[in-house]
């Protein structure tokens, strides 16, 4: 509790200082306003932004694409991850290929997925699921082959159906390198997500920094941006509290 | 009740076959308590993990004389393998929900269980909060769930400190005493299959072979009291001297 109170803390002072550089910059420095706009426009822009509506519905377009993609991203990730667990000579086989397709950057495929699948929601839902696809993959194989061995024996021993011994011993074994890989791949969705954004549409926060930044309105280019960040540090508390939750029994107590 | 006739194995092909077991041949009745003991590499794990059917065997066969049964071996491994993510109820409760043992049934039976086993109180504790030897007693009594007539044991006491193991060796005398299992022991220690066993069976390695069985003719019901018995110490230094001369 104490600990958290001084994390909270810490938070608050990195903020503060971080507004009165922004505040100093553009008050007292007098840096143009097209270059730097004043915290107090940004935030008199959000909040007429937030009034109207328009924000919350940017806002959440951008969070059902993220959390869609990094959905079918994680189960396909884990699903495929065991499937090259359980056929390790499918595994071997395959494991080549599929490194090749991760080391292409995904990122620079980007167009490439416009084309193929157009410019609505599937092209975006593609791309989030991309990124999110391999980093949970390879946490979920890491996870997966780390098992004890003498789990398998239990498992063998009381001879356990495949359904049973998923859900029982494989999956629960492996959540710590599974979560390994979701806690990227969710990084990486907010990057996909934003950059969909960029590309094609009018809905969310990456097309409200295009727009901004197309029509000069900067104070609105930084609300974007601040959302966004913002987005990036609830997704990471929330998933450390789940993780936290789920694999309490992993991490040592101190004793 | 197990049957073990000319049972081999060997592990690997080509130039890197390893003979881990010679013929073995091995009656054991119901109800026995037998303790294999041998040096490391002898294959009484191996041979262990052949009963418990975690290996096939090469050659030869194994009869339970159970074969109706789904599961009739339970198998304590020398660290407990508990599920970390299960409380201790759960983990001992764990091979009766795999096999669709109604709740109210598996209730009363953990409750049972942890009453023998003497962790009353922690049945709600992750393993991670236990001692080596609780841990153990959670696995002996998982082992026990769903009431195997054969109990296989893997050195189950070779990772605790040696005051808890003495109490693990009374206790697990009272558990068998309770009831009626068969009970196979691997160990290292030869006070301890002395102390353990009705039978005592000596292995040698190179290449892993059953060397001698020894009567254990020491009274039960076995106590402190028993490791000042003459016949006790006897069997002891006989089997040191047995493990410590070369084989030929």
């Amino acid at each position: 509790m104490i600990s958290k109170l001084r994390a909270f803390g810490e938070y608050g002072v990195a903020l503060s200082l971080l507004l009165f550089a922004w505040w100093y910059a553009t008050g007292p420095m007098e840096l143009p306003h097209y270059l730097l706009p004043t915290p107090q426009s940004v935030g008199a822009t959000l909040w007429k932004m937030l009034v109207a509506g328009e924000l919350i519905h940017h806002q959440l377009f951008t969070i059902k694409n993220i959390l869609l993609g990094l959905l079918i991203g994680t189960l396909c990730g884990v699903l495929l991850a065991y499937f090259f667990f359980k056929l390790p000579r499918l595994g071997h086989a395959l494991e080549g290929p599929l490194v090749i397709m991760q080391t292409a950057p995904k990122i620079a495929l980007a167009p490439l997925v416009i084309i193929w699948f157009g410019l609505g929601l599937t092209a975006k839902i593609v791309l989030i699921f991309s990124l999110v696809f391999f980093p949970v993959f390879a946490g979920s194989l890491a996870g997966f082959r780390g098992i004890d061995s003498r789990m398998h024996d239990l498992a063998r021993l009381l001879k356990l159906r495949p359904w049973q011994r998923f859900y029982h011993i494989d999956l629960p074994a492996a959540l710590p390198g599974i979560f390994v890989g979701i806690k990227i791949g969710a990084v990486q969705a907010l990057v996909g997500a934003i950059l969909a954004e960029w590309m094609s549409g009018n809905q969310g926060l990456g097309y409200l920094m295009t727009f901004a930044s197309a029509t000069y309105k900067t104070s609105i280019l930084f609300g974007a941006v601040l959302l966004t960040s913002l987005l990036g540090i609830l997704m990471h508390a929330l998933l450390n509290t789940i993780e936290s939750t789920l694999l309490a029994w992993s991490i040592e107590d101190d004793r | 009740m197990i049957k073990i006739k000319g049972v081999t194995k060997t592990f690997g092909v080509g130039a890197d076959r390893v003979n881990a077991l010679t013929p073995v041949d091995m009656h054991i009745e119901k109800g026995e308590f037998i303790a294999i003991v041998g040096p490391s590499g002898c294959g009484k794990s191996t041979l262990l993990r052949l009963i418990a059917g975690l290996e096939d065997v090469t050659d030869g066969s194994i009869d339970l004389g159970s074969k109706d049964k789904k599961r009739p071996v339970g198998f304590v491994f020398q660290d407990a393998v508990l599920l970390p993510w299960k409380t201790v109820a759960e983990n001992i409760r764990f091979p009766l929900d795999t096999s669709a043992v109604p709740r109210s049934v598996s209730d009363a039976k953990v409750a049972e269980l942890i009453a023998l086993i003497g962790l009353t109180g922690f049945e709600r504790a992750l393993p991670k909060q236990l001692s080596g030897g609780m841990r153990q007693r959670a696995a002996i009594a998982r082992a026990l769930a769903d009431d195997p007539p054969i109990l296989l044991m893997d050195e189950p006491f070779s990772a605790v400190d040696l005051l808890t193991r003495e109490t693990l060796n009374d206790e697990l005398l009272k558990i068998w005493e309770q009831t009626g299992k068969t009970i196979v022991l691997v160990t290292h220690s030869v006070e301890e299959a002395a102390y353990l066993g009705t039978r005592v069976m000596v292995m040698s390695a190179r290449p892993g072979r059953l060397r001698k069985t020894f009567k254990a003719d020491i009274p039960q019901p076995r106590s402190e009291e028993t490791k000042r018995d003459p016949r006790y110490l006897d069997l002891v230094s006989e089997l040191r001297t047995m493990m410590r001369e070369p084989v030929l």
